[in-house]
């Protein structure tokens, strides 16, 4: 069975940092699987992701995205990189265009360059945008400007550029830690459905372990650049994720400081 | 409520003594004031009734002065393009953006009609010294306030659309242009409209537009002309004002 994600002894540091971002991170993922990355903040999750998705060079290992190799020094092909999709914490979104014109940038990678640049996206470019504002519920607001927005609606609108990009790994950053706990179920059983009726691969960061066990088969707990736990979910027990969080240190200096 | 302290202190004190000197050290004499109220009256009586047979100059004069605008404005867009990226933090490294930084500070700080001064020994009188000069001014502000849109820009976009495989040009497009677009539309029209009140008065250094009937009727003695012709002026910032702020409210 091929695999979407394969890394091996994967490191990392950021330039100018002493400390590993990524330590020693061997880890497989299957095509179709859903797994959660589990973590306080600086575990190393959004390091990770964005370098699956060809974002971040300098590293050392081996990691390979959908059977195809990465280059440590080096971004991937053009071509390749629709197949990996990639949800963003604060969305980054084009906050004055329209929801339609987002979701449409998710397909500019499979437009041609010329289609691109003057954005007139063909008959099955605006399929696949419209199919996923209607998977994502938002069909009605097609015509607005995202600037006008709730969160909520926001993070769908991120995930339908996503889902119209058509890609067989999605990758999502906390896509849900700046929603209200109704709305994050929501979002994220938007994304992990989504994900299953296409049966694409879906790994998503969070630092809720109980969101993490409600939509993921599997569950990876990281901390301080390592893994320190990779388990289905059934198997996570409660001790695991405590652990996870009691051993981060506190930041230096910033606890408990007078307000004046 | 917090004490001002020293510094509050040496302000007064500095803002103080500049008042005074300036009032030692200028014959402000209130028998000259009091004696000019009569004086001014007549001067204003002259100017009365605005002599309207000078449609015609006003309206060459008011198209000279637009065209000086217009043309100035393009060529402080043409310039302040490349130097708006060159000024820009996200764009080029300090050892660039600093000196062009301060080159703009230098520009800015030079007046228009000086410039426009210098222009017209150099090319000669009418409205080309001071298109020239207009385009010169106006670019130090330009490419300011150009440099600023495209360090406002939010990075994340671009990250997003280079996640989905679009390339830098098609990044540039979707992302950050749109982003730009409404500042630099918004700053290009502010700019014009300073262009255009800035350029009434060229006329009066030989410059071209509207100006040189102001400063040819006065000089004439002709007050009811250039009452004409000051009023027109007036109008005409009036006008403009209020198109950009109607503008504005379109495209921002």
């Amino acid at each position: 069975m091929s695999l979407a994600v394969q890394i091996e002894d994967l490191n990392f540091a950021h330039p100018g940092s002493d400390f590993p971002a990524l330590e020693r991170i061997s880890l497989g993922i299957s095509m179709g699987e859903s797994v959660a990355l589990l973590g306080p903040s600086g575990a190393g999750k959004t390091t990770l992701l964005t370098l699956l998705d060809g974002r971040l060079q300098g590293w050392r290992g081996r990691a390979s995205v959908l059977d195809a190799p990465l280059d440590p020094d080096q971004p991937p092909h053009r071509a390749r990189r629709p197949d990996t999709g990639f949800v963003f914490q604060e969305y980054a979104l084009v906050e004055r265009s329209s929801v339609l014109r987002n979701v449409l940038n998710g397909r500019l990678g499979r437009m041609s360059t010329l289609r691109a640049l003057f954005g007139s996206p063909a008959a099955h470019d605006l399929k696949a945008a419209l199919a996923a504002l209607a998977d994502c519920g938002i069909a009605d607001l097609a015509e607005r400007r995202v600037d006008s927005l709730s969160g909520g609606q926001r993070q769908r609108v991120a995930i339908a550029r996503c889902l119209a990009q058509e890609p067989r790994l999605i990758l999502a950053d906390e896509p849900v830690s700046s929603l209200d706990p109704a709305r994050a179920a929501e979002v994220l059983a938007l994304l992990t459905n989504a994900a299953r009726a296409r049966g694409a691969t879906a790994m998503f960061s969070s630092h809720q372990p109980s969101l993490a066990r409600r939509f993921a088969r599997r569950i990876i707990g990281m901390s301080s650049g390592r893994i320190v736990f990779d388990v289905p979910t059934s198997e996570l027990s409660e001790d695991a994720t405590e652990d996870l969080y009691r051993d981060t240190e506190p930041m230096p200096n910033v606890a408990l400081r007078a307000v004046s | 409520m917090r004490s001002r302290g020293f510094g509050g202190l040496a302000t007064s004190a500095l803002v103080s003594g500049a008042i005074v000197w300036s009032f030692m050290t200028t014959d402000v004499e209130l028998s000259r004031l009091l004696s000019a109220g009569p004086r001014i009256a007549e001067f204003l009586g002259r100017m009365f009734p605005p002599d309207p047979t000078v449609m015609k100059e006003i309206v060459k004069g008011s198209a000279e002065t637009l065209r000086i605008a217009i043309l100035g404005s393009l060529g402080a867009v043409i310039l302040s393009a490349p130097l708006g990226i060159l000024a820009s933090e996200t764009m080029v490294s300090p050892v660039l953006y600093r000196p062009v930084r301060m080159l703009l500070a230098f520009v800015r700080a030079i007046p228009l009609i000086l410039v426009a001064m210098l222009m017209v020994g150099a090319v000669g009188l009418g409205p080309l010294p001071g298109i020239i000069a207009v385009a010169f001014h106006a670019t130090g502000m330009l490419a300011k306030f150009y440099a600023e849109a495209i360090d406002g820009v939010s990075r994340a976009p671009i990250a997003a659309l280079e996640s989905a495989g679009a390339g830098p040009l098609v990044r540039l497009r979707h992302a950050v242009w749109p982003q730009m677009a409404p500042v630099v539309v918004r700053d290009t029209i502010f700019r014009f409209e300073l262009n255009l009140r800035e350029s009434l008065i060229l006329g009066i250094v030989g410059a071209g537009g509207i100006g040189f009937y102001i400063q040819t009727y006065v000089r004439s003695f002709q007050y009811d002309k250039a009452a004409s012709v000051t009023l027109a002026v007036v109008i005409m910032v009036a006008a403009i004002e209020a198109i950009n702020v109607a503008l504005r409210r379109r495209f921002v």
